[in-house]
């Protein structure tokens, strides 16, 4: 007996089986009420095995009883619409109840199959997120897609190299690339978290790429077998590998940030500790030797001269140690904090720090009250503008005139230092940035090259031109966006 | 004007070179090398005025800044090499009255320790009326004049001169400006500080490019000019 006859076997049997119980008790009880003893067994072949035992059992059912109990007995005669009836009657309780028993088997086969898939994702990502490195995890995911979503080949492509999954060819590779580069998903695409199937020309059927955030999903379809299931379970699939990708790009920039942090900081100690080490020695120096100077010391005119050339050297030798750890500072890039600021109040600091040595010049100031504020770091500007006026100073004859100003031009703020003096040789424009460039014997070669770092740090650009009256070094700053007061 | 000056510097040069250039100028010094010493010798000897270097061995200057301050009245200024605009705020809220960054000569430090001698003879004295060039404001009638005519400040602009005015030549962070003037727990940050600024120079007609009264220190706060 095989498998598949098994049911009509049973349905058959079962018909003959009640009928001999019929024919025992036919003499105590009228058949009639007993017939309903088919309608019992109709039923439960219907929800046991399907229609075609149901059908069989209530076929079988209406011919025996025919047969046994109908008059005249002993043959198939079938005689007014009442024996219609209870054949119709057997027949339609055949054919609902082996729907119904039919719909709940599939209802159930299909639970059965969503939760062996939700098994098997729920277990894929619990593996997934308890790997530390992503790529391991990645290899899992596309294995599982082969396995699960039925799809032939399952690879993550990121930063243009394959990182786990099926072998791409370098074609493949190049058009995953192209798909990422340029936000193009080919073959599928998904949505409302679903995938979808897109016809596409020049690739080979079947082969799709799907852009994510942070890298490329490559698959081959399988046309045969991508039905509704298969494809829920790619989208799961695609929604694990972009997860683990923006994971792994997110570590990525972290390791990257801290990396960036620590050298920040271990250059920053460097710096200061240098900066002690070389400017204590200076400190001590000058404070002896200004000490010397007061006339309660008690030394000749001649001695205090020197004193005083001595403490102008020592000053010297502190602005170069100060320009030098500056420079270090920008080349180094530690920290610039840039915040809308009032470039007339840097302007104001600078020109108060410098009174002493712009004594005996004509210092005229034109910045306009609106002045949009700029995005700057203060102390940093300010250093710029020191230079740009120590240098102005230092080639500006005796009741020269040195000019500052300012005016808001498109989207940045120009702003000059021009001063009465000799003109600059158009060749050395842009040798009077370079550090160590110095056309007198007072300056460090360090001022100028300093402002064009800072200038050049906050995105502008820094020049120099003859005006009529002397040279004027112009630079740029960024607006800031916010309002601040003048 | 003499007085009496604790160094506080750990090297034995800067020590010697300090007490000696001071002495000239008339001062009474006394000098130490540690924090610890600092503590100690501002509490015995009572000087008016402390120059402490941040760079201390052991107790930091920041932690000796600390200790000093139930302990003595004396002016403190932070003396230090390169000090980061942060270090100079931190050293100003924290109690102390000015900073002057190394190297610098003699003149200068003594110009300086006259200026924070001179304010705390003014608070002494409780002179009711602070001047600085043609700027008059009358604390006990809460009046601002320029030239002798008047000036007319909202509240809030002349509690932030008023703040600046009692501590005329110290620089004043933003931080307490902000707390000062907009209480303890302020919403707000240095553009609140900066507008209202900008708004009093208006008002007084000081250019914040070439300023008389109130000058700007970068990355550290305001300052009214002593």
């Amino acid at each position: 007996m095989t498998r598949r006859a098994a049911p009509y076997v049973v349905a058959v049997g079962g018909a003959i089986a009640i009928t001999l119980v019929l024919e025992l008790f036919a003499s105590y009880v009228s058949a009639t009420s007993l017939s309903a003893l088919y309608l019992l067994l109709v039923l439960w072949l219907g929800a046991r095995w399907g229609r075609g035992a149901a059908v069989t059992g209530s076929v079988a059912a209406f011919l025996l009883y025919d047969f046994f109990f109908v008059p005249p007995v002993g043959t198939f005669s079938v005689r007014g619409p009442a024996e219609f009836l209870e054949l119709a009657v057997l027949l339609a309780v055949a054919l609902v109840t082996s729907q119904l028993a039919a719909s709940q088997r599939l209802a159930q086969a299909t639970a059965e199959a969503l939760a062996r898939d939700s098994r098997a994702l729920y277990d894929l990502a619990t593996s997934m997120l308890k790997a530390n490195d992503i790529t391991p995890a990645l290899t899992l995911v596309c294995r599982s897609a082969v396995h699960l979503a039925a799809v032939a080949r399952f690879a993550v492509v990121a930063d243009g190299a394959l990182l786990a999954g099926s072998p791409l060819s370098g074609d493949e590779l190049k058009q995953a690339a192209w798909s990422h580069d340029h936000a193009q998903p080919i073959g599928i695409a998904i949505k409302d978290g679903a995938v979808i199937t897109m016809k596409t020309r020049g690739t080979a059927p079947g082969l799709a790429y799907l852009p994510l955030q942070s890298g490329v999903v490559v698959t081959e379809l399988d046309p045969e077998k991508s039905d509704g299931a298969e494809l829920r379970m790619l989208a799961a699939h695609i929604a694990l590998a972009d997860l683990l990708l923006d994971r792994r790009r997110a570590s990525i920039e972290t390791e990257r940030a801290r990396g960036l942090e620590a050298s920040d900081r271990l250059k920053a100690a460097i710096l200061s500790s240098m900066s002690h080490e070389l400017k204590s020695p200076i400190a001590a120096l000058r404070a002896g030797l200004t000490a010397l100077a007061a006339p309660k010391a008690g030394l000749e005119p001649e001695q205090r001269e020197l004193l005083g050339d001595l403490d102008r050297q020592a000053t010297r030798l502190d602005r170069m140690v100060g320009d030098l750890l500056a420079l270090s500072r920008l080349e180094a890039g530690v920290g610039m904090e840039t915040e809308p600021h009032s470039f007339a109040e840097v302007v104001g600091a600078s020109v108060r720090e410098m009174r002493p040595q712009l004594k005996g010049h004509e210092l005229t100031v034109r910045i306009p009250d609106d002045l949009p504020p700029v995005d700057v770091d203060d102390t940093q500007l300010g250093r710029v503008v020191t230079n740009l006026l120590e240098n102005a100073v230092d080639w500006t004859p005796a009741d020269g005139r040195i000019e500052i100003g300012a005016l808001s031009v498109g989207d940045h703020v120009e702003a000059w230092v021009e001063n009465d003096g000799p003109a600059i040789a158009p060749k050395d424009f842009d040798r009077v940035f370079d550090t160590f460039w110095s056309g007198r014997a007072s300056g460090t070669g360090l001022g100028l090259a300093i402002a064009r770092r800072v200038v050049e740090a906050h995105g502008g650009t820094i020049r120099v031109e003859n005006r009529r009256r002397g040279p004027r070094f112009t630079f740029t700053l960024p607006l800031a966006h916010v309002a601040v007061g003048q | 004007m003499s007085g009496r000056v604790l160094v506080v510097d750990d090297e034995v040069e800067m020590q010697r070179a300090l007490r000696t250039g001071l002495q000239y100028h008339e001062f009474d010094v006394h000098a130490v090398g540690t924090g610890e010493e600092a503590v100690r010798e501002a509490a015995a000897w009572r000087p008016d005025v402390i120059l402490l270097d941040l760079g201390l061995p052991g107790m930091d200057g920041f932690a000796t800044l600390r200790a000093l301050r139930p302990a003595t009245r004396a002016a403190v200024i932070v003396v230090s090499v390169m000090p980061g605009e942060k270090d100079k705020v931190r050293a100003l809220d924290a109690g102390a009255d000015d900073y002057v960054v190394k190297p610098f000569g003699t003149e200068e430090l003594v110009a300086r320790i006259r200026a924070v001698l001179r304010r705390q003879a003014d608070v002494t004295s409780g002179e009711p009326v602070v001047r600085t060039g043609d700027l008059e404001i009358d604390l006990a009638r809460r009046a601002v004049a320029v030239a002798g005519k008047p000036v007319h400040l909202t509240p809030t602009e002349y509690e932030l001169l008023r703040y600046l005015a009692l501590h005329a030549g110290k620089p004043v962070s933003h931080t307490t400006l902000l707390r000062q003037v907009w209480g303890e727990y302020a919403v707000g940050d240095k553009y609140n500080t900066r507008y209202v600024v900008a708004q009093i120079r208006k008002k007084l007609g000081d250019d914040p490019a070439n300023p008389r009264y109130i000058v700007n220190e970068p990355g550290v706060g305001y300052r009214l000019e002593a």
